[in-house]
């Protein structure tokens, strides 16, 4: 009996310190983690969608609507500037479906701090990007892709591209 | 007796391993806290959820010795890190996408020139190499850059960028080689100008 009772003693701190050390190696982990960059979100902007119905064999728009992650911008489809990369709507052909040039918002102008520039002329927060369609009866799937390039308000980050799938029902 | 000197000495083993733990984390603490201190923001208003921060010492470069690099500039010479040697230094990551990069820019181009004298140089690391050399020097030559221009590539990104892709991005290094400040993002022309001339004074003449 005397036996295991020793043991006891003997782990009981034992097992206390561990685990006061694991905590504080824990601890210290996390304090590293802290002090790292923050990180950029894979994409800036998401895509919602919805079921939408058009009728069969006529022209219609599609609305596909695209939300700006909060402190960020991305250029509009006409910034004001040759220099810089205009967010474009790109489809896949499909099956019984003819779409038309894409309609692009207007952008809003926006400024850096401490530029004494032109504006830029950008889309923040939702904008909506509308596509003219004539489709078949049926349910159809679009594949698309959405190229931007976000920046924040003092940084920027590389061009992207978002793939889209844009289902709809014409009737 | 034994087995209690034993018990004893384990006791005080384990306690000093803690105590070097506690220790090391107080040290950890306050070296962050300190360097929240000194971490200046530069952008009024700087709310929203964005990664958004206009000037950040964060880099692990900071501190360290500026990595080495040999690129291509737009002419197709090799540029290296060493043919500066001995001077103070900009390398500035830059990209012809990013506005607030070409805000900087001639900030810059008109620092060169003006601190010439103490032997200040920039030279810009373009990031989206791929786009090819006539948009970059098309970029360049618009924004009235004479410093020269380098191809980025992967390696130089891993050594100096650690998996950060937003742009603007400076390191300052001093006449000795050693990263002083790495910023991130657009700040003012006045603060552009005090870390320059930081660069200049630190690591003496």
């Amino acid at each position: 009996m005397k036996k295991p009772r020793l043991i006891q003693t003997r782990r009981a701190p034992l097992i206390a310190t561990l685990a006061l050390f694991t905590a504080t190696t824990a601890q210290l982990g996390s304090a590293q983690l802290g002090m790292d960059a923050p990180a950029t979100p894979k994409s800036t902007i998401l895509y919602s969608a919805q079921p939408q119905t058009v009728p069969a064999g006529r022209q219609a728009d599609l609305e596909l609507r695209f939300q700006v992650l909060q402190g960020f911008h991305v250029n509009s489809h006409t910034p004001n500037s040759q220099l810089l990369i205009p967010t474009t709507l790109s489809l896949q052909p499909a099956d019984g479906v003819k779409a038309g040039a894409p309609v692009y918002p207007a952008g809003k102008p926006y400024s850096f701090p401490f530029d004494l520039g032109d504006k830029l002329d950008v889309y923040a927060g939702s904008f909506i990007v509308r596509l003219p369609v004539v489709a078949t009866e049926g349910v159809h799937t679009l594949d698309a892709t959405l190229r931007y390039q976000a920046c924040d308000n003092a940084s920027c980050y590389p061009p992207r591209t978002l793939p889209i799938k844009i289902v709809f029902t014409a009737k | 007796m034994r087995r209690a000197l034993l018990l004893l000495m384990m006791a005080a083993g384990i306690a000093l391993i803690v105590w070097a733990g506690w220790q090391n984390q107080r040290q950890r603490r306050s070296a962050t806290q300190a360097q929240q201190e000194r971490r200046v923001d530069l952008i009024p208003n700087n709310a929203g959820s964005a990664a958004s921060y206009a000037y950040t010492d964060q880099s692990p470069l900071r501190g360290k010795q500026a990595p080495a690099f040999t690129l291509l500039d737009l002419n197709g010479r090799k540029v290296s890190l060493s043919d500066f040697k001995g001077r103070p230094l900009v390398v500035n990551f830059w990209g012809t996408y990013c506005a607030p990069c070409k805000i900087e820019m001639p900030w810059l181009e008109e620092f060169s020139r003006k601190y010439a004298a103490d032997g200040f140089q920039v030279v810009g690391v373009t990031y989206d190499s791929e786009v090819g050399r006539d948009t970059i020097d098309r970029d360049a030559q618009q924004l009235g850059v004479t410093y020269p221009i380098l191809l980025s590539t992967p390696k130089a990104e891993k050594d100096y960028l650690s998996g950060t892709d937003a742009l603007p991005m400076s390191f300052y290094v001093d006449r000795t080689g050693k990263v002083i400040e790495v910023t991130a993002g657009l700040g003012s022309k006045e603060q552009l100008e005090s870390m320059v001339k930081e660069t200049i004074a630190a690591g003496g003449r």
